[in-house]
């Protein structure tokens, strides 16, 4: 069996960190990521990010999703470059597929950016558990039932796909094949498929809400928040890095520097 | 602190919003429980006592669960529907409080253990329903320990995930989540019904722990508990039984005389304890009827009773000859690949199954039982080793080859129904495999007349009970007419008739037309009654592959594979000697002489514990 969720229980310094100032510090790697444009300087919060995910013991998330990395380079290079005016030595010429150095570097700042929000995100679910999230989020003065959706939603996915395995095997097992060489007949094949996945989702949410409003849940009144721990001087550093990374890179940028 | 825990009077419901109810005079008269229309509740007066243990019981399909669900307000706050009637809970007006606030005093858990975990630590999940009751986050910590020990989870890691928990450590793990709120009253929908059986036992041991205990210690747990069941061995837990009948209770009162009143059971569709069945049945004293095991062990002691060899074969009418090889497995290695590398899940099986065979796959949850069975139709191809049917690889068979001759009924029926209306739900297999017209038809036609459907043709199968919707499953299946049909759990979330109904179904259609059968199941009852033969999984392998009725009368094989024998087989194996086991409550009739053959026996009496509950009942 795989692992439900995608946060990886752990006591690294990520870990400990309040929500808010992990989430504040994936914006240090956010900010320049999106401020700056050649990939050379972005390279820098994508480094960090990785480096993010490693420390916080996350990098065994990167390996179910890499393949979408690589397929984020390679679609870029094709699909970013279109976007530019054609500048610099020409890299590539064979008739339909053309790129020059300014458009390469372009598309490679373009998904490194892409990447690096991804790695950022995906260190910050790596060392906080749903609950830390969803407190985290409450504790910035979101409505509750907001908090607990994202949570929820994020949980619930795995549950959703290995439903979805089982209905697959069950239609397979009845002859459907979802190999039909005719796109309509593929399209097709779908509905014995997506009909049972929704239907059993949607019992399992009756059921769900029914016992989490037998557990006394309730977002018309206050809860409290076990392991809640105060905002420490740690936290406040982070806090602290996150908005002198933002103030600089913005000032650099704006400088003309890292940017086309 | 009141005496009667809750207290229901012309309780009306129907799930149809808006619905005009009529007067519980007129809602009189027999129901069907497989018809969803008109109320469920049909004018319930009904005082569950401070302090008991009440097990309901009745059809599927016949409101146990809406009962229930009054008493935490799910009915009529949460769920939509047509309600009428007084609703007293603790002292609260049930039918006025929303779900939440019922909450602090009533705790639930269901049947589906993975829809009530919400917490991604075992910490986070038992600190879930305290948070909601803004418990002060201090004393969170105590209540999360103290609900750990009380349901036996205490060595848990506190930040382990519960998806990685076993069946039993989850549902475990919900009843800590909802006795951390302390709830007074304590209301359990049918909690072992997704376990196996050493799942099973695990809640049966906690529920009894929860039952023996009470609050002037200083205890925080449930004082009343109110349980809805199929099972009944566990519903033996309980001090005070319900039956439903009808959509109102027909029979209450201490659990001994109802379930040793055979017309009120049987009236309410609920199986008897197979005990009291068979001591019936060989004329011991009505008022003496044992319920359990060591009841019945006694009386026969203490009779002048002789058992003889109750037959051979199995009792449910399968087949008792067997032809060529069809299915050959050498060596079956399969591993299933996660992100932390490969999980062995069958690690090197040996097994023939013959035409016209039934075959019981028993084992805990993760024995690789479901794992090898998906072998057989090739959802799943072995790593190493072979899958022969015919003599002719797996493999070499294409999807829809193998599809048409080894049929494989899901264990839930909603994860392949699909379609609009029965019969074209009952088709689409063989229109797969590329049958047409005529022929069709009659395939069709054939396979819902077997399963009892016929003339249901154009109904919304979702619209159907989980017994109609696992028959139109069944049908889905019968109607390619296959040589062999896999279950996987075939009876999880049928009543008793539905069960057997379901069960005498597979029996007939081995017998008569020679399929062959192979099923995944934890349900010991139906492994005895209907499997002549039982292959027992452990750890990937086969531990042992051998009569079930060898099995069942090896107290210690039973012992070291955790498996529980029907109560039947547990009393023939205390006074058989050398002669073979009884396997159903009729073969027990059958070896101890045949009806009547008690007949004038002296009562024995039920000892202390009678005694206790007279004291109850005079009060």
């Amino acid at each position: 069996m795989s692992s439900a969720s995608l946060y990886v229980d752990a006591d690294t310094f990520l870990h400990t960190l309040d929500p808010r100032a992990k989430l504040a510090l994936s914006f240090a790697v956010f900010v320049p990521a999106y401020v700056f444009g050649r990939p050379e300087y972005i390279a820098v919060p994508a480094l960090l990010a990785l480096a993010a995910l490693w420390a916080g013991k996350g990098l065994r998330n990167l390996k179910r999703i890499w393949i979408i990395v690589v397929a984020l380079f390679v679609v870029g290079l094709v699909v970013w470059p279109g976007f530019v005016e054609r500048s610099g030595p020409v890299l590539l010429d064979l008739g339909p597929l053309y790129l020059t150095e300014g458009q390469a570097l372009f598309a490679t700042g373009r998904s490194l950016r892409i990447a690096t929000f991804i790695f950022g995100g995906l260190a910050y679910v790596s060392a906080t558990s749903n609950e830390e999230l969803v407190r985290g989020m409450r504790r910035l003065g979101l409505p509750y039932a907001f908090c607990f959706a994202v949570g929820t939603a994020l949980r619930l996915f795995p549950t959703f796909l290995g439903a979805a395995g089982t209905v697959r095997q069950a239609q397979e097992a009845r002859g459907l094949d979802f190999s039909a060489s005719n796109p309509v007949e593929r399209i097709r094949s779908f509905i014995p498929l997506l009909v049972p996945v929704f239907m059993t989702a949607f019992r399992n949410v009756e059921t769900q809400s029914m016992a989490l409003e037998a557990r006394g849940f309730d977002t018309r009144t206050e809860r409290t928040f076990y392991g809640d721990t105060p905002f420490s001087p740690r936290d406040w550093g982070a806090v602290a890095v996150t908005v002198a990374v933002i103030v600089a890179s913005i000032a650099v940028s704006m400088m003309g520097y890292g940017v086309f | 602190m009141t005496d009667i825990a809750a207290r229901l009077r012309d309780v009306v419901f129907s799930y149809a919003r808006g619905a005009t109810l009529p007067d519980s005079e007129e809602l009189t008269g027999e129901v069907d429980p497989d018809d969803r229309e008109g109320p469920v509740l049909r004018g319930v007066d009904l005082d569950i006592p401070a302090g008991s243990f009440t097990v309901v019981m009745g059809a599927s399909g016949g409101g146990k669960s809406t009962l229930l669900r009054t008493f935490n307000a799910i009915i009529p706050d949460f769920i939509d529907g047509s309600f009428r009637g007084e609703v007293d809970v603790l002292g609260a007006d049930a039918t006025e409080t929303r779900v939440s606030e019922m909450a602090r005093d009533v705790g639930m858990v269901l049947q589906d253990y993975e829809s009530q975990l919400f917490g991604t630590s075992v910490e986070a999940e038992v600190a879930f329903g305290p948070e909601n009751l803004a418990v002060e986050p201090e004393e969170i910590g105590p209540r999360i320990d103290d609900s750990l020990d009380l349901v036996g989870l205490s060595d848990l890691s506190r930040r382990r995930e519960p998806s990685g928990l076993s069946g039993g450590q989850k549902q475990r793990l919900v009843f800590a989540g909802v006795t951390a709120t302390h709830p007074e009253l304590l209301v359990l929908d049918e909690p072992t019904s997704d376990l196996d059986p050493k799942g099973t036992r695990e809640i049966v041991d906690l529920v009894g722990t929860l039952s023996e205990r009470d609050r002037d210690d200083g205890w925080t747990g449930p004082e009343t508990i109110a349980m809805v069941t199929h099972k009944i061995e566990e519903a033996l837990l309980a001090d005070r039984a319900v039956l439903l009948k009808d959509g109102r209770p027909y029979r209450s009162g201490t659990a001994r005389e109802v379930f040793t009143d055979t017309d009120a059971l049987e009236a309410a569709r609920v199986a008897a304890p197979p005990l009291v069945d068979a001591f019936d049945e060989l004329g011991w004293p009505g008022e003496d009827l044992p319920l359990r095991p060591p009841e019945a062990i006694e009386r026969l002691e203490a009779s002048d009773m002789s058992y003889e060899s109750p037959g051979v074969g199995a009792p449910g009418g399968t087949a008792t000859e067997f032809g060529d090889p069809l299915f050959e497995l050498s060596g079956v290695e399969f591993a299933y690949g996660t992100d932390r590398g490969p999980v062995t899940a069958v690690d090197g099986v040996d097994l023939t199954v013959r035409e016209g065979e039934v075959v019981a796959l028993v084992g805990h949850n993760g024995s690789g039982k479901t794992t090898l069975a998906k072998h057989l139709n090739g959802l799943h191809q072995a790593d190493d080793g072979e899958v022969r049917f015919r003599g002719r690889p797996v493999p070499d068979y294409s999807m829809g080859e193998i599809g048409r001759e080894v049929g494989y009924v899901f264990q839930n029926p909603d994860h392949q129904i699909f379609a609009e209306t029965v019969r074209e739900e009952v088709a689409f297999g063989p229109e797969n495999f590329g049958l047409e017209g005529e022929e069709l038809e009659t395939r069709v036609d054939r396979a819902l007349e077997t399963v009892e459907l016929n003339g249901l043709d154009d109904e919304d199968p979702f619209s159907f009970s989980k017994g109609q919707r696992q028959r139109v499953a069944l049908a889905g299946i019968l109607a390619t007419d296959p040589e062999v049909i896999v279950f996987d759990e075939p009876t999880t979330g049928l009543d008793a008739t539905q069960q057997r109904r379901f069960m005498d179904l597979v029996a007939k259609l081995n017998r008569e037309e020679g399929v062959t059968v192979v099923m995944v199941t934890h349900d010991m009852g139906t492994v005895a009654r209907y499997a002549p033969r039982t292959v027992v999984m452990r750890d990937g392998v086969v531990a042992d592959d051998l009569s079930t009725r060898t099995l069942f009368g090896d107290e210690t094989a039973l012992a070291e594979y955790d498996l529980v024998p029907p109560h039947p087989a547990e009393v023939a194996n205390a006074v058989r000697g050398d002669e073979p086991t009884a396997l159903t409550g009729e073969e027990l009739v059958t070896a101890l002489g045949g009806p009547d053959a008690l007949a004038g026996a002296d009562p024995v009496g039920y000892g202390d514990e009678s005694a206790a509950e007279m004291e109850v009942d005079n009060e």
